[in-house]
C-alpha cells in the first residue's frame, strides 16, 4: 500500500504549443496541448506540492492575451478537487525558479519551500547581468523574488545543496545542474518507503516536457531527446534524463512530466467541471479516489 | 475636448510612456537585484558576501532611477502613474539602505525593514504596470512555457 496519494493537477493550458520546444529537433511538426500543472502528495501527516503554479492576478491577462494560456484556475479551486486548501499545504518542492513553477509561493501561507541552492545563487547572479542576458533569467518577475524574500524571512525558504535523501519521509531530491535551469531538481517519491522498491515515482519538473523526451519518436530506435530549451547543456539534460529513467528501472511512465497531456490516458483521470484534468498516480491507505 | 486637443493629449502620453519605460525597467531590474541579494542574505550570510559588489551598484542604479523619475514631466492623465513610479524608486532606495544595514546587523528589525521596503517598491511597480499599457514587468518571451508566441503586447492584439 502506498504511503502517499499522488495527483497531477492541471491549472491552465496552452492548447497549441509548438512541439519543437517540447522536444529538440522536430521543427514545423505541429503543436500539442501543453498543460500547466503541479503535483499534490498527501500522506504521513504532510500535504505536499511539487511546484506552485503562477499567480493569475499578477499577469494572467498578459499570458492569456499574448501567449494563449487559457483556463487558469487558482490553487483554491484546483486543490479543492482533492479536498485540500492552500493553507493545508505543509511543504513545497520548487523544481526550478520559472514563473509557472514558483510564481505563487505567496498563496501557500503555511508551507515550507525547498529549492536548490545553486538555482537561487545562479539566478541571482544572472539577474545582476545587463538586459541583453535576460534569456538566462527565463522571464523572471521581481515580485517572485520579493515573495521568496518574505518566505525566507519567516524561515520558510530552505535551500538544499545537491542530492538529499528523505527530505521528507520517503521523498528524495536530486540536483540536475546546468540543465533546463542552473539548479533544476527532480523529486523521487519512494512510495513503499523502500530504498530500491518498485513503487517509486519521479517528478521531473521541466527536465522533460513529454514522455517522448525519454523514448524519441521512432519506436524501432528509442533514444533520449532533450527538451528544446536549456540554460545549461543538452548533454546534461540527456544524462539527467538517463539517470531518472535508470532509477525507475527504465519504466518510462514512472518519470512524470507535468506538461505531458498524455498523463490523462496513462493513469486514471477525470475532467473537472472547470475543464481541468485530475490525474491520479497513487492512492494511500484510507484515501478516496478523486477520479472515480 | 476637440480632436486637436485629444491628439495633443495622446502625444503627451505617448512621449511620457516612451521616456518613462526605460526608467521603470531600471527600477524593475534593480529591485530584482536587491531582492536577490536580500534572498541570499536571509538564507546564508556567507553567500551574500559574494554579492556585496552587486548591492553597491544596485544602490547607484536606484539613486539614478530616483533622480530620473523626479525629472520626468507627467501629463495630467499620467500623474497617478508617476506617483507610483516615484514611490517605487524611493522605496527601492530605502530597500538598498535596509539591505546594507541588514548585511551588517543580523537583527529582526533590520530584516523587517528590508522586507517592508522591498514589498512597497514591488507593489508600486506592479501598479505602474497596471495603470498604463507598455509597462509590463515580465518578459514572457524569455519564459520556457511561453516562448512559442511572437512578442506581442496586449495593446497590439486586435
Amino acid at each position: 500500500m502506498a504511503d502517499y496519494s499522488i495527483w497531477v493537477l492541471e491549472y491552465a493550458a496552452v492548447e497549441k504549443f509548438p512541439f519543437s520546444v517540447m522536444m529538440y529537433g522536430p521543427q514545423h511538426q505541429g503543436t500539442r496541448k501543453l498543460p500547466y500543472a503541479y503535483v499534490l502528495l498527501k500522506g504521513k501527516g504532510e500535504t505536499i506540492l511539487i511546484d506552485t503554479g503562477y499567480d493569475h492576478v499578477a499577469y494572467g491577462e498578459q499570458l492569456a492575451t499574448a501567449y494563449g494560456v487559457s483556463n487558469y484556475h487558482g490553487p483554491r479551486e484546483v486543490l479543492a478537487s482533492c479536498g485540500v486548501r492552500p493553507e493545508d499545504v505543509t511543504s513545497v518542492f520548487i523544481t526550478h525558479a520559472h514563473f509557472d513553477h514558483m510564481g505563487a509561493i505567496h498563496l501557500f501561507p503555511k508551507a515550507k519551500f525547498y529549492v536548490q541552492k545553486s538555482e537561487l545563487d545562479k539566478w541571482v547572479w544572472a539577474l545582476t547581468l545587463s538586459p541583453e542576458y535576460r534569456f538566462l533569467t527565463g522571464g523572471g518577475d521581481p515580485a517572485d523574488i520579493v515573495r521568496a524574500v518574505e518566505a525566507a524571512k519567516e524561515g520558510r525558504m530552505i535551500c538544499i545543496d545537491g542530492d538529499q535523501e528523505d527530505v521528507l519521509p520517503g521523498i528524495d531530491v536530486h540536483l540536475a545542474a546546468d540543465t533546463h535551469t542552473y539548479g533544476s531538481m527532480y523529486v523521487t517519491v519512494r512510495n513503499d518507503g523502500a530504498k530500491d522498491g518498485e513503487d517509486k515515482w519521479i517528478f521531473a519538473g521541466d527536465l522533460i516536457y513529454t514522455y517522448d523526451n525519454l523514448t524519441g519518436l521512432d519506436p524501432e530506435a528509442p533514444q533520449i531527446v532533450p527538451i528544446g530549451l536549456a540554460v545549461g547543456s543538452q548533454h546534461n539534460l540527456i544524462f539527467a534524463s538517463a539517470q531518472m529513467l535508470k532509477s525507475v528501472g527504465g519504466e518510462v511512465r514512472r518519470v512524470i512530466p507535468v506538461h505531458e497531456d498524455r498523463l490523462r490516458t496513462t493513469f486514471p483521470s477525470r475532467l473537472t467541471d472547470r475543464g481541468l484534468q485530475v490525474v491520479e498516480i497513487a492512492l494511500a491507505r484510507g484515501e478516496e479516489s478523486r477520479v472515480g | 475636448m476637440d480632436k486637436k486637443a485629444d491628439s495633443q493629449a495622446d502625444q503627451a502620453v505617448l512621449r511620457y510612456v516612451e521616456t518613462t519605460r526605460p526608467v521603470q525597467q531600471l527600477i524593475s531590474q534593480t529591485l530584482t537585484q536587491v531582492g536577490g541579494y536580500a534572498l541570499l542574505l536571509m538564507i546564508s550570510r556567507s553567500r551574500a558576501a559574494l554579492a556585496e559588489g552587486a548591492l553597491a551598484s544596485a544602490r547607484e542604479a536606484a539613486m539614478r532611477a530616483s533622480e530620473e523619475v523626479r525629472a520626468l514631466v507627467a501629463p495630467d492623465i499620467a500623474t497617478h502613474h508617476h506617483h507610483h513610479l516615484r514611490g517605487a524608486a524611493e522605496t527601492l532606495l530605502q530597500a538598498c539602505v535596509a539591505a546594507l544595514a541588514y548585511s551588517r546587523i543580523d537583527a529582526s528589525e533590520q530584516g523587517d525593514a528590508l522586507v517592508r521596503t522591498l514589498r512597497a517598491s514591488s507593489d508600486h511597480l506592479r501598479t505602474t504596470a497596471h495603470l498604463l499599457p507598455g509597462f509590463e514587468l515580465v518578459d514572457f518571451g524569455q519564459a520556457c512555457c511561453a516562448t512559442h508566441a511572437p512578442k506581442r503586447l496586449p495593446q497590439d492584439v486586435t
